[in-house]
């Protein structure tokens, strides 16, 4: 999903530098980062993402797959600490090893560290807050399902809506949104089932070991 | 930090390549958004500002470069990570 140079037009590489730098700021002003152990904990948890990413899960018929971790790191870190976490991974994938463009960062990181770790965040609080009559690890595992599910979909969605524009700035192709948008949705709403497993079952386990790490249940009225 | 998470990572570094080179070469390695490109003819520029691009080491075979980069990029995250909690712990005194 890291979208190369030469993909998006100036505009929407702008745009997109302009949102993600505003609100990554945000998530550096209240991601807490005075909390020594929260923060040790959201670097391992970059580095857990940095190494996971590069897992490639090819699955038959030709395409690939690798978990994004957006979800994950919102929920186990919170929505600030976790978009910090995200933007930890992307920079260094982006400036050490051209893994997405270096003016493609700003949509990068709109879709993976800001998109994604929102969604997974938002959809797995709604869910565990909803679900109050089955057991706890059935619980974390469908909010973590659905949670990585959704957070894969948007950020996929996202990543087709900019593709789509920058189509129609670049080479006026005036069909871009209408090619880009549904194999974008499409693909990550199927590719979305193992993100959505991965992270569930993950969730699961801490969540049986260490509850106290899942940020997402432990705030109350998040900052 | 925790001996299982040391390992964990250890591990799958280890295990990358098996994943990203050998079975991608096996089955064709094509993201949603190569589809979209070849759509839409959208093509990469074709520049690049560090030795290391797609998680190459220059002179080394690709499943050795791979686990190489991996356990670099790792690095590179921790080191990140205690200069920022110095620098934190700095100014909060």
């Amino acid at each position: 999903m890291h979208i190369p140079d030469g993909f998006l037009d100036q505009y929407t590489a702008l745009a997109t530098y302009g949102v993600s730098v505003g609100i990554i700021g945000y998530a550096i002003r209240r991601g807490n980062l005075s909390d020594e152990n929260r923060f040790a904990r959201a670097v391992t948890i970059s580095a857990f993402i940095f190494v996971a990413q590069m897992i490639a899960w090819p699955i038959p018929g030709g395409t690939s797959l690798h978990l994004v971790g957006g979800a994950l790191a919102g929920i186990l870190l919170g929505p600030w600490l976790g978009i910090l976490a995200m933007t930890i991974v992307l920079i260094v994938q982006c400036l050490v090893f051209h893994d997405g463009g270096i003016t493609a960062l700003g949509a990068n990181l709109l879709n993976m560290a800001i998109v994604a770790v929102l969604a997974g965040y938002i959809t797995y609080r709604t869910i565990v807050r909803t679900l109050h009559r089955i057991s706890s690890i059935r619980k974390r595992f469908i909010a973590g399902f659905m949670a990585g599910w959704i957070s894969l979909i948007l950020a996929g969605t996202m990543t087709g809506l900019e593709i789509g524009i920058a189509s129609i700035v670049l080479r006026r192709i005036t069909y871009g949104l209408a090619v880009s948008l549904p194999i974008m949705s499409i693909w990550h709403g199927i590719l979305g089932v193992i993100e959505g497993s991965i992270t569930g079952s993950i969730l699961s386990y801490i969540g049986f070991k260490h509850p106290r790490v899942i940020e997402a249940e432990v705030q109350k009225v998040y900052e | 930090m925790n001996r299982i998470i040391v390992c964990l990572l250890i591990v799958l570094i280890t295990v990358s390549p098996l994943f990203s080179i050998y079975l991608a070469n096996l089955v064709g390695y094509r993201e949603p958004l190569d589809i979209v490109a070849e759509e839409l003819r959208l093509n990469e520029v074709e520049f690049s500002w560090t030795p290391l691009k797609d998680y190459v080491i220059p002179g080394l075979p690709d499943w050795l470069g791979y686990v190489l980069a991996g356990s670099i990029g790792v690095g590179i995250i921790f080191v990140f990570g205690f200069i920022m909690r110095r620098l934190i712990a700095r100014r909060i005194r």
